[in-house]
């Protein structure tokens, strides 16, 4: 049909400028959910570089490490020790947090009505769209200890995981399947614990995800700047800010990329957490 | 006019071969659409119209493969499935770039083309918003903008991808028979290629069906348009109701008004409704009519606000309300009626616990509804469940997200079924399935009626194919009851105004309603349909009108239900 056809008088664009993708085409194959490929790329680099961290003092010769000769990829590997083992504590605690805000939530709302609900979460996302990671520094600054700093850098990446775990489990409420349940005469404590609790499990832990990518940045924006983790855990904002002060670039780069990598892959893992837990 | 007739037709095909890989999507199809005809190729999901109508564009899709000749002589438009516009830039913008790039003219000259188009397709001034994004105007204002578009280029050659899919029937079908007619008068070739079911071929001269790859002439009657099968005659037994609905009202809280005084939206309004021994009770109504609302109070899930639902004289609504910790007898009383009264739901696949197979989930509400039957016993009457609703043994052990649609609504069937019910409450049961797994899917849910002399309430936006096998028909409206009356009068003579245009677009006719439905927020006061009504008077306007008597068993809420049609612009 391409031959000699009399087409002249036909324009490009068509009608509707946004062009529909071909809809139950003869083989209709089951897609992934989007981004799902970027998360499991996330999740082998963000492994990759645990391990690379935790074999770091393997590849560091000698048995004492003296930091400041050791080469700086070395080095920069030593330091993501101190950065990832605090993220994921800072992680854990703020997911578990954000989880247990949410849910408190929901008990409010049952025990005080509605609005209380929507009050408590709405107070969350004020403080979500909050510039909270500036308090990590200044926790660093007044404390400095390890402890206060989880702590405080917990609580910066809550408010997100509670208004994200929030929204999931209000989708949750309101599924058909619970209605179905509820036509099968099931009492609501056991529409509960048989249909909510188990679909419910998924994506609060993804919500829960969300809190990794935000604490290691505050980490590393607060050590960036000298009020981070004690000098001693080492950390790759600290180097970075070292490095920068001190004008070494071949001292900056490993650090730096390293945190990028981490940042990205980071990012990568709890927005395909996010969206895989989502219906399609 | 001779001069045109005598030259070529516009769009022609010959021996045209779609092919993907090695599948042949369309085989060896000839058509031809003249000037000022308007063709319709109707075929359910996946047949390959899209494929056919981006070839027929020059914008095949990937994949696809094309044979033979396709000729199509002057402009040619598409309007892609969906019907969509580039999202968040105001529609003058769009309309500027679209008619501007086409026929070379500025903003001024474009908008006025299109407010031309916009005449055409019926959209009134006031609606006309050219400064708003399209996703802030409504749906059917969006297809009528994208037609009034099309006009403005005045193609020679206009082919729609399912136009209109997923509007009301009644607006659908005004929209369609709106575009038709501007293509008659223009001269325009009209394609319009849509699922059976969206009517598409109503407002056609031709209509073509695609099935299996062979594009063949619809010229038999289909099955939908013939004398509707009279209900099976002795299910009108007149016994009481086993359920009874009295004064159902549903009301959602709003959030407080300015005063901090509570506010509520009030979506249904006191229906009353009977469902008797084996009888079938058609819902009929379209978006905002409440019907699904209704069907979901029937079951008290959730339980209406206002009024009672009777199942064999027990009130269900007390032990239904979730906060009341009720008595344990009253615990007991609505197990076994929800036993006897089962759902079935609008989008089945969504009805599924997704971390249970279906064999696991169909245990948990036999175990529930069903105490008295062994657990040893549980598995043969799952096995029989799934087999009266069509479905093969090895269902039982599979997982919801892998079900198709079809065998998602057979499964919610077969659940619906374990517990030996009475009576079912079907929400648009079949919305989720295309043509042929639609009656098939009926076919079952009639034969499972029948067999067990249950009671069926089932609202559809279908009219025609919702009453054919219905005994009663009940038609809302904003929450109201406008008409009740046995299937075959509203299959033949309804009264009500909304009856009609409902029935005129069940059959592919122009429904004589102008405008589309106004918003739950904003109804009219007085009669709900009297901004769109062709009866409507000014007094239409002071009251709400009652639901009377008009002949035994026949009720109409219409002030001028007598008058003749298009024979009451007297409002002055
Ligand atoms: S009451 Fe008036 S507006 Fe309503 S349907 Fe009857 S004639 Fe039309």
């Amino acid at each position: 049909m391409k031959d000699g056809d009399p087409m002249a008088d036909f324009e490009q664009p068509p009608l509707s400028p946004v062009r529909q993708p071909p809809q139950g085409g003869p083989s209709t194959v089951p897609q992934a959910p989007r981004g799902f490929a970027r998360g499991l790329s996330g999740a082998a680099v963000l492994a990759a570089l645990t391990l690379a961290c935790a074999a770091a003092p393997l590849m560091a010769d000698g048995s004492t490490i003296r930091r400041l000769d050791a080469d700086p990829v070395a080095a920069a590997l030593l330091d993501g020790r101190g950065s990832l083992s605090f993220a994921l504590l800072a992680a854990v605690l703020g997911g578990l947090a954000g989880i247990v805000w949410a849910l408190l939530a929901f008990l409010l709302g049952a025990l005080r009505g509605d609005p209380a609900r929507r009050r408590s979460i709405a107070a969350a996302e004020r403080l979500a769209g909050l510039p909270l990671a500036l308090l990590v520094p200044a926790a660093g600054g007044l404390f400095g200890g390890l402890w206060p700093l989880a702590l405080v850098t917990a609580a910066t990446a809550a408010p997100a995981v509670a208004v994200l775990a929030h929204a999931e489990i209000s989708a949750l409420t309101r599924a058909e399947f619970l209605n179905a349940a509820r036509a099968a005469a099931l009492p609501e404590p056991a529409v509960m614990r048989r249909h909510l609790v188990p679909n419910a499990l998924r994506p609060l832990l993804a919500a829960a995800t969300l809190a990794l990518p935000r604490v290691l940045a505050a980490e590393s924006f607060a050590s960036l700047l000298g009020l981070g983790l004690p000098p001693t855990l080492g950390s790759w904002g600290a180097s970075v800010g070292l490095a920068a002060r001190l004008g070494d670039p071949l001292g900056l780069a490993p650090p730096a990329l390293l945190l990028a990598l981490a940042l990205w892959s980071a990012c990568a893992v709890a927005d395909a957490a996010v969206a895989g837990s989502r219906k399609p | 006019m001779n001069l045109i007739t005598a030259r070529a037709a516009p769009l022609e095909t010959d021996a045209l071969t779609l092919m993907v890989e090695d599948h042949v999507l369309l085989d060896r199809a000839t058509l031809q659409v003249e000037r000022g005809e308007v063709l319709a190729v109707t075929g359910g999901a996946g047949a390959g119209k899209t494929a056919l109508l981006g070839v027929l564009a020059d914008q095949p899709l990937p994949g696809v493969d094309a044979a033979g000749r396709a000729r199509v002589d002057g402009r040619r438009l598409l309007i892609a499935q969906g019907g969509q516009l580039a999202p968040r830039r105001p529609l003058a913008l769009q309309v500027a770039e679209v008619v501007g790039h086409h026929l070379g003219i500025d903003l001024r000259s474009a908008l006025r083309r299109m407010a031309d188009g916009l005449d055409r397709m019926g959209v009134p001034a006031a609606a006309r918003r050219f400064d708003l994004p399209p996703e802030q105007i409504s749906q059917s204002l969006r297809w009528a903008c994208l037609f009034a578009m099309a006009a403005a280029v005045g193609p020679a050659v206009l082919l729609a991808d399912s136009p209109c899919a997923g509007l009301d029937p009644t607006v659908r079908l005004r929209l369609l028979h709106r575009l038709a007619d501007w293509a008659r008068a223009e001269g325009v070739a009209l394609l319009l290629a849509g699922r059976p079911e969206d009517r598409v071929d109503g407002p056609a001269d031709r209509v073509l069906r695609l099935r299996h790859g062979r594009l063949v002439p619809d010229s038999a009657v289909p099955p939908e348009r013939s004398a509707p099968a009279s209900p099976p005659v002795g299910h009108e037994m007149p016994g009481s109701a086993l359920l009874r609905a009295r004064t159902v009202g549903m009301a959602y809280p709003l959030s407080p008004g300015p005063k901090g005084e509570p506010r509520e939206l009030t979506v249904l309004h006191g229906v009353d409704l009977d469902l008797r021994a084996g009888e079938t009770v058609a819902l009929l109504g379209e978006t905002g009519s409440a019907k699904a609302t209704l069907a979901r109070a029937l079951l008290c899930l959730p339980p209406p606000t206002a009024g009672s639902v009777a199942w064999m004289g027990r009130d269900m609504v007390p032990a239904a309300v979730p906060a009341a910790s009720a008595a344990e007898a009253d615990q007991a009383g609505l197990r076994r009626t929800r036993r006897d009264l089962q759902p079935l739901f609008p989008d089945p696949a969504a009805s599924f616990d997704p971390s249970m197979t279906i064999a696991a989930q169909f245990a948990v509400a036999l175990e529930s509804l069903r105490p008295d039957i062994p657990a040893s016993q549980r598995a043969l009457r799952i096995a029989e469940a799934l087999a009266a609703a069509g479905l093969p043994d090895g269902t039982a052990e599979r997982w919801p997200a892998g079900l198709t649609a079809a065998e998602a609504a057979r499964a919610g069937l077969a659940r619906a079924l374990l517990s030996g019910p009475r009576a079912l409450v079907a929400d648009e049961p079949a919305a989720t399935l295309s043509a042929e797994e639609r009656s098939g899917f009926l076919d079952t849910l009639r034969v499972v009626r029948d067999h067990h002399r249950l009671s069926l309430v089932v609202a559809t936006e279908q009219f025609a194919e919702g009453l054919r096998d219905a005994d009663r028909g009940i038609v809302l409206l904003a929450g109201h009851v406008v008409e009740s009356a046995a299937a075959g009068i509203l299959l033949t003579a309804p009264l009500h105004p909304y009856s009609r245009a409902m029935l005129a677009a069940s059959r592919g006719e122009r429904p004589a309603l102008e405008g589309d439905a106004p918003s739950g927020l904003a109804q009219p006061a007085g009669c709900p349909l009297r901004r769109r009504c062709p009866l409507a008077r000014d007094f239409c306007a002071q009251a709400m009108p009652p639901l009377e008597e008009v002949s035994p068993g026949h009720r109409v809420a219409c002030h001028y239900w007598d008058a003749p049609e298009g024979g009451a612009a007297d409002g002055a």
